[in-house]
């Protein structure tokens, strides 16, 4: 679960990401020309939408994901999870 | 790019309001929607409320071959299909090039004899690699065109070459991973042309061949033995789609229980479902992918594995040669089968996944590529760009390994033939009983070429058989027995979230004692709880939107594929490549050279039978153990008296 919406004013309504999606998250509001993110705990965070979005109006967010369950956790989760985001964030 | 230092020192001057702009101002991109500051300040985040969506115009079709799934496999198989003259449907549950598992792949290998591979080397290397359990007539069948696949897919235009990420200055390469951040948008608007992705639909359209999308098939409908076609749903709307046809491929690909970090959430086990409850034999699902994660980001795909999803494929081969064949299997055995098993049992064994490697600075055939100098050679191999590498498992659970399992067609099939007339499968997940056996690691960029051959073998084979045949039509009661059930999830008026449901299965089959090291006693206590889930569960699932059908839909055959693999893992009472029992912790090539089938009984139970694998394909059992087998589980040598050896295994630590 990982989409997000950066800036719905941006949405110029090309659908690429209602396209490219897998994972059945998105729907197209043809009265206002804008997608929806109507299912985003759907979401695989793979990113395809954020990268074919020529309006660049989605990001991926990390703070949103379901998490592997796995027998041990690195010690530096905590601000490793910080870096994670930051290498998403282009600001 | 000598722009890439500046422009970063440049966006981290900008920290935050209008950096977005700034970068793309810099590439020199035209900007879709110019921002000012106030624009940005005021940012919309919250979304409108979800519209109901149209019917597509067209829900019946009729064809020769209907292909389901538009990935590697589904592509060549519609392709080689039209090829013959035939008329073709796709039908995909996303959008062909998107969904399942080829968007993703970072490498492309085949041999090439033109280059001097030496299929020899090659043909011991996967034998070893494989734990004997190998195909070895569908790699020869590999060996001898899996260049003319690459040759079409070249012509496609999915393998083009262009500038890496790397070489581009869009992405950061600074190796502190705080620092890896990129611009991937601009990236990817400067390469679009060159996006692989696009390419699968234009080669439909090329070809005439007509596709449904967003369309998710819930059966194959076979009446006397002999395939009708495929009932679905166009999943935004509900709409029922039918597609009447006198051959059908299955390349739908595997799936897993959720995806948290691999992202292969596009497939969900629906052709095996479909498959089994045609009464045909599943094999192969003791063999578990275990896939990694990175435990700072875990469940995060974007930045476990898809790291290079903007690269161009890179093209691999020729890097396997007499001297290395061993060497070579054994090192990815220890690297992707025993490291992985090391570090889901004992915490993070080497790393923490922060190692970012540069496969760049390594020499070619380390990277996979060919040091052969030959002129012409384009199969320069992995060319990462600075990558993180997942240190904990759990990234795709329940995946299976690729190529390993899905319907068995027989011991001497070599198209995907099914036993029902008509009915071919194809590709990852879905054809069973592959050349990589019990472990892939020495087929590493080797299943979208593979896939690619076979779909290309399933499409022909279905395309001449439909020459010279019938349709039968779905009958209409057929089609309205699928609508009660595709419906059916949408009438349960007190009942369970199917995402709840899924997150259960995922919490149940995730430890690592049920995938990773596994026990009789852990495996029967998993199994029921699957069981309880089978039957208290999945009947009550309740859906709010076409949207959730899907989700109950794909729960039924998450569960069937947590059933398959518990009891073919009991069964298999031995450890071979990425099946790992504690309490057998070795290899036992008397009574585990063998497929273990399951088949759905006329009771509704499950029949497993041993199928031995060919002779010629068990390598030399007179060999010592220890050359036989090159790396070793824990406890394995003690258990059989043989000498200890230093620990192995470990990403990096090799
Ligand atoms: C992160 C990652 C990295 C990889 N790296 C490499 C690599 O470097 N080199 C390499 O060679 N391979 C690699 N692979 C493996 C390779 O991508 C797969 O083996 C290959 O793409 C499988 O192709 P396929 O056509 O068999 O299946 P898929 O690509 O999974 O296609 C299945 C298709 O069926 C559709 N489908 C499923 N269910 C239904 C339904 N009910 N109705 C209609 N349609 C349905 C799906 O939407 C999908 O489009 C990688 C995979 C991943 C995920
Ligand atoms: S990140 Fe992937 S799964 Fe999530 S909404 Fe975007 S395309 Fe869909
Ligand atoms: S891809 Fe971006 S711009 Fe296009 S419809 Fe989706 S959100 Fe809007």
């Amino acid at each position: 679960m990982s989409v997000a919406r950066y800036d719905l004013n941006k949405c110029i309504g090309c659908k690429s990401c209602v396209t490219v999606c897998p994972m059945d998250v998105f729907r197209f509001d043809n009265a206002a020309n804008k997608s929806v993110i109507a299912y985003p705990e759907n979401c695989q965070s793979c990113g395809q939408c954020y990268v074919n979005c020529l309006g660049r109006a989605l990001t991926i967010v990390n703070d949103m994901y379901g998490y592997a369950l796995t027998s041990y956790r690195a010690a530096t989760t905590v601000p490793m999870n910080r870096k994670a985001q930051a290498v998403i964030d282009r600001t | 790019m000598a722009k890439s230092i500046s422009r970063r020192d440049f966006i981290k001057g900008m920290a935050g309001i209008g950096a977005a702009s700034a970068v793309t101002a810099l590439a020199g991109i035209p900007v879709a929607h110019a921002e000012s500051e106030t624009e940005l300040v005021e940012r919309v985040t919250t979304e409108l409320p979800i519209p109901e969506a149209e019917a597509p115009a067209k829900t019946e079709y009729e064809c020769d071959v209907l292909v389901i799934g538009g990935g590697f496999a589904g592509l060549n198989a519609a392709a080689a299909a039209a090829d013959q003259g035939q008329s073709v449907v796709m039908i995909d549950k996303g959008h062909p090039g998107y969904s399942g598992l080829s968007p993703w792949p970072s490498s492309h290998r085949w041999a090439d004899k033109e280059m001097g591979d030496d299929y020899d080397a090659l043909r011991k290397c996967i034998q070893h690699g494989s734990e004997y359990l190998g195909n070895m007539d569908l790699y020869e069948v590999w060996l001898e065109e899996s260049k003319a696949t690459y040759e079409r897919l070249r012509d496609w235009g999915i393998l083009d070459q262009y500038e890496t990420a790397k070489e581009s200055g869009f992405y950061n390469d600074s190796g502190d991973p705080a620092d890896c951040s990129g611009d991937y948008q601009g990236y990817h608007e400067k390469f679009y042309q060159h996006d692989r992705r696009t390419k699968f639909a234009a080669v439909l359209r090329d070809k005439g061949i007509e596709y449904a999308d967003y369309t998710m098939v819930t059966n194959v409908i076979v009446e006397n033995n002999k395939v009708c076609g495929a009932v679905g749903f166009h999943v935004p709307s509900g709409a029922i789609i039918t597609c009447h046809a006198k051959a059908v491929v299955m390349a739908m690909g595997g799936g897993c229980y959720k995806p948290t970090g691999f992202p292969t959430g596009g497939v969900t086990f629906d052709g095996e479902y479909i498959a089994y409850n045609l009464g045909l034999p599943i094999a192969g699902k003791e063999f578990d992918d275990f896939h990694m994660t990175l435990s700072w980001a875990p469940g995060n795909a974007f930045l476990n594995n898809n790291w290079t999803y903007l690269d161009p494929l890179w093209l691999c081969g020729g890097d396997i040669t007499a001297d290395t064949a061993i060497s070579y299997a054994t090192t990815k055995g220890k690297v992707m089968v025993l490291d992985r098993v090391t570090k889901s049992m004992t915490g993070l064994a080497v790393t923490d996944g922060t190692g970012v490697e540069d496969m760049s600075q390594q020499d070619v055939t380390r990277r996979g590529g060919s040091a052969s100098e030959n002129p012409g050679e384009v199969r320069t191999g992995k060319c990462n760009d600075t990558m993180y590498k997942g240190d904990i498992y759990g990234a795709a659970v329940g995946f299976g390994a690729h190529l390993t399992n899905g319907v068995f067609c027989g011991l001497d099939d070599l198209e995907g033939k099914t036993s029902i007339e008509g009915l071919w499968v194809s590709g990852d997940g879905m054809q069973a009983c592959g050349p990589t056996g019990a472990a892939y690691p020495t087929g590493v960029g080797f299943t979208s070429n593979y896939v690619s051959t076979m779909g290309n073998r399933a499409g022909k084979a279905a395309a001449e058989y439909a020459a010279g045949a019938e349709l039968t039509k779905i009958p209409a009661e057929r089609i309205e027995e699928e609508t009660e059930k595709i419906q059916a999830p949408l009438s349960v008026e007190k009942g369970f979230d199917p995402t709840w449901a899924r997150d259960q299965l995922h919490s149940i089959m995730s430890p690592y004692w049920v995938y990773i090291a596994k026990s009789k006693a852990t495996l029967e206590a998993t199994l029921t709880q699957i069981e309880y889930m089978r039957d208290r569960v999945i009947p009550k699932l309740q859906a709010a939107s076409y949207h959730d059908v899907r989700m109950c839909l794909e729960m039924q055959h998450k569960i069937l594929n947590a059933e398959l693999s518990l009891r073919a893992s009991l069964a298999r009472e031995e450890t071979r490549g990425l099946h790992f029992r504690t309490d057998f912790p070795y290899r036992d090539d008397e009574n585990f050279l063998c497929y273990i089938t399951l088949t759905k009984n006329a009771e509704g139970g499950m029949d497993i039978e041993k199928v031995p694998v060919k002779d010629e394909w068990k390598g030399d059992l007179t060999e010592d153990y220890k050359s036989r087998y090159t790396y070793y589980f824990p406890k394995e040598l003690e258990t059989l008296g043989l000498p200890a050896e230093e620990a192995t295994g470990g990403w990096g630590g090799k």
